[in-house]
């Protein structure tokens, strides 16, 4: 081994053992601790072993079994057991060794612990927290070697040391300690006076033997021997613990659970008062049949010794310890905390004594907590004056002030910290939506009549305790206020008619309606946006109403449906800036948020928009199509030519834009919705649920039906970072124009054929028969420009769909991938990639194969 | 404010089938025989305006004319089950009662004589309608009355009415085999005329196809006129069901029409209907599980087509429009077109966009179907041409012969001369090129001069 390696552990080990700098400690004075053990485990590790210790199996293994018969023969037994299976084990080698060392642990002293009289010195929860938890490990050694005399002599002749007993007494760390001051007295006091004197001391009084030095200070006369000062040590530190918990116990509770804790502790050291009472008598008693002339004043026979008493006192000192620590850690908790921190106690604890203790504690100590659930829990109201529940108010920030009236999400929230470890999370969650409830049913829904009828009928008392039944009650109120809720929601104040509602209309689910408003809106939509009234609109729409199925509907949905005109810029026409409204109020504004309008809103302009071009597209279609019949044919090939070809490019657009209603209206709206039935036609749906359920349904739809964000990044150029919006914005205006243009041929055209039929007429009364050859002969300057102008904007719409069917293809979201093959479902276009990754246009070839490789990819995970 | 449809029964057959149709749609609609509502018929969502109106008394009345020039099937209608749901002062018949004889010319001629009537009829339907869409007329082009009367009618519909749609549902005689009326390829090629110039959708039926599937499907070696008529019912309600129940599209028949006709002349629709059963025929009812896959597939099947064409190596579909009814899930659609797409069930045009379209539609809460979903498909095919050829080549027999040209020689319209017989020939003829050209990737644009539409412009401007 390095001697570099040895001293590094060294360093280590002392850093970890010698206490750290204490606060108002000079450096000096920690430095010298330091180099005192330095030189202490130094000479240690450098003295020879000792000599008598003979590396023999046998003797180690004798020495323990002699050991153990004089404390616990049954153990013995077990050890020669064990000893032969270690015998024959082949790994271990060195096993004398192993045992040697057991047995010299055994007899050491705890090295962590210090001597029991320090244990004393300190009685920091930190301490007590270690003490309580050794507790469990070492009870029945402790109960051993407290038995047995020897230990403890070797444990004060250790004391001879320097190391042990310079060390503790260098760190005079905390002001509390006992002083152990060794006042001059020329007579100790002999065992019975202090046995006379014990049952005041055991209770916190001074007596003139143990004086109390200050309170926490216990003067102990230096007179005595060493065996009878440890056992003192032993019995003064319930009566420490004992002025300390009773001090507790006095100062002023901040809140009711700090009440209720220290009217259990007091409890508590009642029935220690009891013990001590108990303890009294045997004393006296003894004491009354003391025979002076026995030696130690005959004490030994009575019965009653001091030795005895620490005994006797042993199991109630466990407790006080223990308060003794709750009640300081208590200081900085509040409510729920403190019952987490008792419930630590109780149940993750292994010593059952330590356990019963708390369980017992917490029993009386939570009555409180419960009164606040119940009345929680069954009134919707939160009693909790000193903030001690896991449900709190939310504190008035300016947020919650602006997005008034939204009681539901506002109003309460749970305080994580605060939850009491008795219940679980989802439990808490449970209790927290109980009472959220109610409340929302009382005050938002104006139904305070059930809540009381409710709490008269359901409330039950609630303890600590019995958690199981505790836990049915609970999940009963929940079942039972939840079901009361969503009925309210769905039969007083119809929240899934809405939802219907808000789909008919405002998604323009209900498309005849849809139909006539657009219809009889257009001429004045048409005109700027200035120009529109407010009145027009709701009389267009109530015209729209009674000409439509939507008069069916209820007057309650009706009533909500309003037309307006959104605040836009100047120069706008009435189409960008009309909109539909569906009013929503309290209390649904919980399922339908602020934000939910905003999502719906941005969707009906969306629709509306290509609902418009497709009223356009179609009217359009009507008027070439029954034109046909008779003004628009022509005997110019041009112009039949050019006709054709715009037919193809307006059957295009409406292929187009029939594809496009078709996925938002069936992949999407329809898809998105039946999610929602499903979410919220659920058994055990909550409101919760239902406004989780709502917000998915919008985002799907906004998402899946182009209105989302996100469209592939581009980082080559961020100039074509266009969103499917903007595309399909672009798309739907360049349809518009193109159809502009085709109202101009076709005037162009039938004016031309009422030209002809004039012609025809003048020669037909003329009997002329050249008039075939003149109708072929003129056409007009202006049918080229309409001409070029309609195979422009074909092209331009062609490309911009190309563009877009190419970032379709290269969708994550396999519906809107599905998108673009509904639109070239017969491959016609060849979806352009966009110049983002590749730098360069791929072949019309190559991108006509991308798309349908990307299909087959989809047909493999779709059917 | 619907989109109204006022329906024009012309003929023995256009009457049965319209007889056959309302007596569909009222049960749909949960009317009873004498117009009133049904007790049971609460639940919403259904718009009868589009085909009914309402009277004072508010029983539904249809928006329908039914003209006939002989009375018998009238007369059944009058006297039938719903004879009080229709507008008695709707009804005409034949001031002599005898018919048109099969002939074309005779009921062309006998035009001008009801026209007053007629139209009288017609305008009071359309003043009574708040926004008309157009106009529906039911008939054969094989008799007399249905395909000369009607294809008079067609041409005074076109004056009067120049920006309504006219639709046709037209019932196309039996090609494959012994036809029940001789004449019928005159009478054919003489309202096909009509039928491609003066309307803007024909639903083509053809009777031999028609007699095939019920025949088929309801297990009977020769399927009454009642049960085919019951097929062409069953098609036209389906057809029209997004106009019935409105969803978020195809509200109106432009929309409807729109998808399917890209350019005027094309505009001869062939339907598809499964599953077809027969409620009433006990036999017919078939033990089968009808997923969206399984209509879809089977509504592309050419058996199932209501016409018997030819399908050649080239002919493909111009578009296609698939009303499906009942439960579906959008899901299923969505991966039924997939799997069609993949497997090639379908070609489509070269030179635009076409697809499935698919239209979902409630169905009429009072009928209960044995069937989770049915479809109806109504599609634009390019071998409806193979069936015009077929009537072009009988024409042509028969006018090389001049067999029974007498009858019509008799008529006016033939009383000066038989152009009429030849311009007719010229514009099926340009029809059956039309389609065929739309079977060519350069359709739309011919680099050198499309012969089909030189053709048309050579006849127009002569």
């Amino acid at each position: 081994m390095a001697p570099d390696r040895v001293a590094n552990a060294l360093d280590n080990l002392i850093i970890q053992i010698v206490p750290p700098r204490g606060p108002n400690e000079g450096q000096d004075s920690w430095l010298a601790r330091y180099n005192l053990s330095h030189e202490l485990v130094r000479t240690i590790i450098n003295t020879p072993p000792d000599p008598d210790i003979l590396s023999d199996v046998d003797r180690a293994a004798d020495s323990i079994k002699r050991k153990l018969i004089q404390s616990n023969p049954s153990h013995a037994l077990r050890f020669s057991d064990l000893y032969s299976r270690l015998l024959a084990l082949p790994v271990l080698k060195s096993k004398w060794a192993i045992l040697y060392l057991l047995y010299a642990l055994a007899d050491s002293p705890d090295p962590r612990a210090p001597p029991p009289p320090l244990s004393i010195i300190q009685p920091s929860s930190s301490n007590y927290r270690e003490a309580v938890a050794r507790d469990a490990v070492k009870k029945r050694a402790r109960a051993r070697s407290k038995s047995i005399p020897m230990p403890r002599i070797e444990d004060e002749s250790m004391r001879d040391s320097p190391a042990p007993e310079e060390l503790p007494h260098k760190i005079p760390k905390e002001p509390k300690r006992i002083a152990e001051e060794k006042q001059p007295q020329p007579e100790p006091p002999s065992e019975t006076a202090i046995l006379r004197d014990l049952p005041f001391t055991l209770q916190g009084v001074s007596s003139t033997t143990l004086p109390f030095a200050k309170d926490d200070i216990l003067r102990l006369p230096a007179t005595l021997p060493l065996p009878l000062i440890s056992i003192l040590h032993t019995l003064a530190e319930p009566s420490l613990l004992y002025r300390r918990l009773d001090n507790f116990c006095q100062t002023p509770a901040n809140g009711l659970l700090a009440q209720s804790l220290r009217s259990a502790i007091s409890n508590e050291l009642r029935s220690y008062l009891t013990l001590v009472a108990t303890l009294e008598g045997q004393i006296r008693k003894a004491l009354s049949s003391l025979d002076e002339a026995a030696p130690r004043g005959g004490i030994g026979k009575t019965g009653v010794t001091l030795k005895r008493c620490v005994v006797w006192t042993r199991e109630a000192t466990m407790g006080l310890r223990l308060m003794s620590l709750i009640a300081e850690e208590s200081d900085k908790k509040k409510g729920g905390q403190l019952i987490t921190l008792i419930h630590s106690f109780a149940s993750s604890n292994g010593d059952p004594v330590v356990a019963a203790f708390a369980e017992r504690l917490l029993g009386s100590f939570t009555r409180p907590w419960y009164g606040i659930l119940r009345h929680w829990i069954y009134d919707g109201e939160l009693s909790d004056p000193s903030l001690e529940f896991f449900v709190r108010e939310q504190t008035d920030t300016q947020e919650s002030m602006r997005v008034k009236g939204n009681v539901w999400e506002d109003q309460y929230e749970i305080a994580q910290d605060m939850i009491p470890s008795i219940i679980s999370q989802d439990f808490a969650q449970k209790i927290f939506l109980i009472g959220k409830s109610l409340n929302f049913i009382r005050h938002s829904c104006g139904d305070s009549l059930w809540v009381e009828e409710y709490s008269k009928a359901a409330s039950k008392e609630l303890r600590y305790g019995d958690t199981a039944t505790v836990e049915v009650w609970i999940d009963e109120a929940y079942k039972t206020t939840m079901k009361r809720l969503m009925d309210l929601m769905e039969t007083k104040f119809r929240l899934f008619a809405h939802l219907q509602a808000l789909k008919d209309y405002i998604l323009l689910g209900k498309g005849d309606f849809i139909a006539l408003l657009m219809e009889s809106l257009a001429a004045n939509l048409d005109r700027p946006s200035g120009a529109q009234y407010r009145h027009t609109l709701t009389a267009q729409l109530e015209h729209a109403i009674r000409g439509s199925n939507a008069q069916y509907d209820s007057p309650e949905v009706l009533r909500r449906l309003d037309a307006r005109m959104l605040q836009l810029s100047h120069g706008d026409i009435g189409w960008d800036c009309f909109t539909l409204e569906y009013k929503i109020d309290a209390p649904m504004d919980v399922v339908v948020t602020e934000w939910g309008n905003r999502q719906y809103l941005k969707v009906f302009n969306f629709l509306w928009r290509i609902k418009r071009v497709e009223f356009v597209l179609l009217s359009t279609w009507r008027e070439c199509m029954t034109g046909s019949r008779r003004v628009l044919q022509s005997p110019n090939q041009a112009v039949v030519q050019t006709w054709k070809s715009t037919r193809g490019t307006l059957a295009e657009m409406i292929h187009f834009v029939g594809q496009l209603q078709y996925y938002i209206l069936f992949e999407v709206i329809e898809s998105s919705w039946a999610e929602l039935q499903k979410r919220i036609r659920k058994e055990d749906c909550t409101l919760d649920d239902v406004i989780e359920a709502h917000r998915r349904y919008l985002e799907d739809i906004t998402n899946k039906g182009l209105l989302g964000p996100k469209l592939r990044h581009h980082p080559s150029d961020n100039r074509e970072q266009t969103t499917y919006l903007d595309q399909l914005s672009e798309i739907l205006r360049s349809m518009l124009s193109y159809r502009d243009t085709i109202v101009g041929l076709y005037g162009w055209t039938s004016s031309e054929y009422t030209r002809r039929q004039e012609v025809e007429l003048r020669n037909m009364t003329r009997r002329d028969d050249d008039g075939g050859l003149t109708s072929s002969d003129n056409v007009p300057s202006e049918f080229p420009a309409l001409q070029e102008r309609l195979r422009h904007l074909g092209d331009k719409f062609r490309n911009r769909l190309q563009v877009l069917l190419g970032d379709l293809a290269y969708q994550p979201d396999v519906d809107m991938r599905f998108l673009g093959v509904a639109m070239n479902f017969n491959d016609v276009y060849a979806p352009l990639r966009r110049r983002g990754k590749a730098a360069s246009i791929v072949s019309a070839a190559t991108s006509a194969t991308a798309p349908s490789a990307s299909t087959s990819t989809l047909n493999a995970s779709k059917v | 404010m619907p989109r109204e449809i006022i329906t024009i029964q012309a003929g023995q057959c256009g009457n049965s089938i319209g007889s056959q149709f309302w007596q569909q749609l009222c049960q749909e609609h949960g009317i009873s025989q004498d117009g009133n509502l049904e007790d049971f018929a609460t639940e919403g969502g259904d718009r009868k305006d589009v085909f009914y109106y309402q009277s004072d008394d508010t029983r539904y009345i249809p928006r329908a004319i039914l003209i006939d020039l002989e009375p018998r099937v009238l007369n059944s209608i009058q006297t039938g089950p719903y004879r009080n749901i229709y507008n008695p002062e709707n009804f005409y018949v034949g001031k002599n009662g005898m018919g048109a004889a099969n002939n074309w010319g005779d009921g062309y001629q006998s035009g001008e004589a009801v026209y007053e009537d007629v139209m009288e009829m017609i305008d009071r339907e359309a003043d009574g309608s708040d926004s008309l869409e157009g106009f529906m007329m039911l008939h054969s082009i094989a008799g007399g009355t249905g395909s000369g009367l009607g294809s008079f009618l067609l041409e005074r519909l076109n004056d009067r009415f120049p920006k309504k749609i006219i639709q046709t549902y037209s019932v196309f005689p039996n090609t494959t085999n012994a036809p029940d009326v001789v004449v019928h390829p005159y009478n054919s090629i003489l309202s096909m005329r009509r039928l491609t110039q003066n309307a803007d959708s024909v639903v083509v039926l053809d009777n031999g196809a028609l007699s095939h599937i019920a025949a088929d499907r309801l297990h009977v070696q020769e399927p009454s006129f009642q049960q085919t008529n019951q097929l062409v019912a069953t098609v036209m309600s389906a057809s029209t069901t997004t106009l019935r129940y409105p969803g978020y599209m195809h509200n109106d028949l432009v929309s409807i029409l729109a998808s399917l006709i890209p350019t005027p002349r094309c505009h001869f629709l062939m339907t598809a209907y499964t599953p077809f059963t027969g409620d009433q025929v006990e036999q017919a009812k078939t033990v089968r599980k009808t997923t969206v896959l399984d209509v879809m597939r089977r509504l592309l099947q050419p058996k199932n087509r209501m016409v018997s064409t030819v399908p050649g190596k080239k002919s493909c579909y111009i578009s296609i429009l698939n009303v499906i009814q009942g439960e579906v899930d959008p899901t299923d659609v969505h991966k039924s077109l997939l799997r069609i797409r993949e497997r090639k069930l379908a070609t489509f045009i070269p030179w635009g966009p076409a697809s499935i379209q698919v239209a979902l539609t409630k169905r009429s809460p009072y009928m209960p179907m044995s069937h989770r979903v049915s479809g109806l498909m109504l599609a634009n095919h390019t071998s409806i041409a193979t069936l015009f050829k077929r009537i072009l080549k009988q024409y042509d027999g028969m006018r090389k012969r001049n067999a029974f040209i007498e009858g019509y020689k008799k008529t006016a319209p033939f009383s000066e001369n038989l152009d009429e017989f030849d311009e007719a020939r010229q514009v099926v003829s340009d029809l059956v090129m039309e389609y065929e050209a739309a079977e060519d990737a350069d359709y739309l644009n011919p680099d050198n001069g499309d012969k089909a539409t030189s053709a048309e412009t050579d006849r127009r401007m002569a």
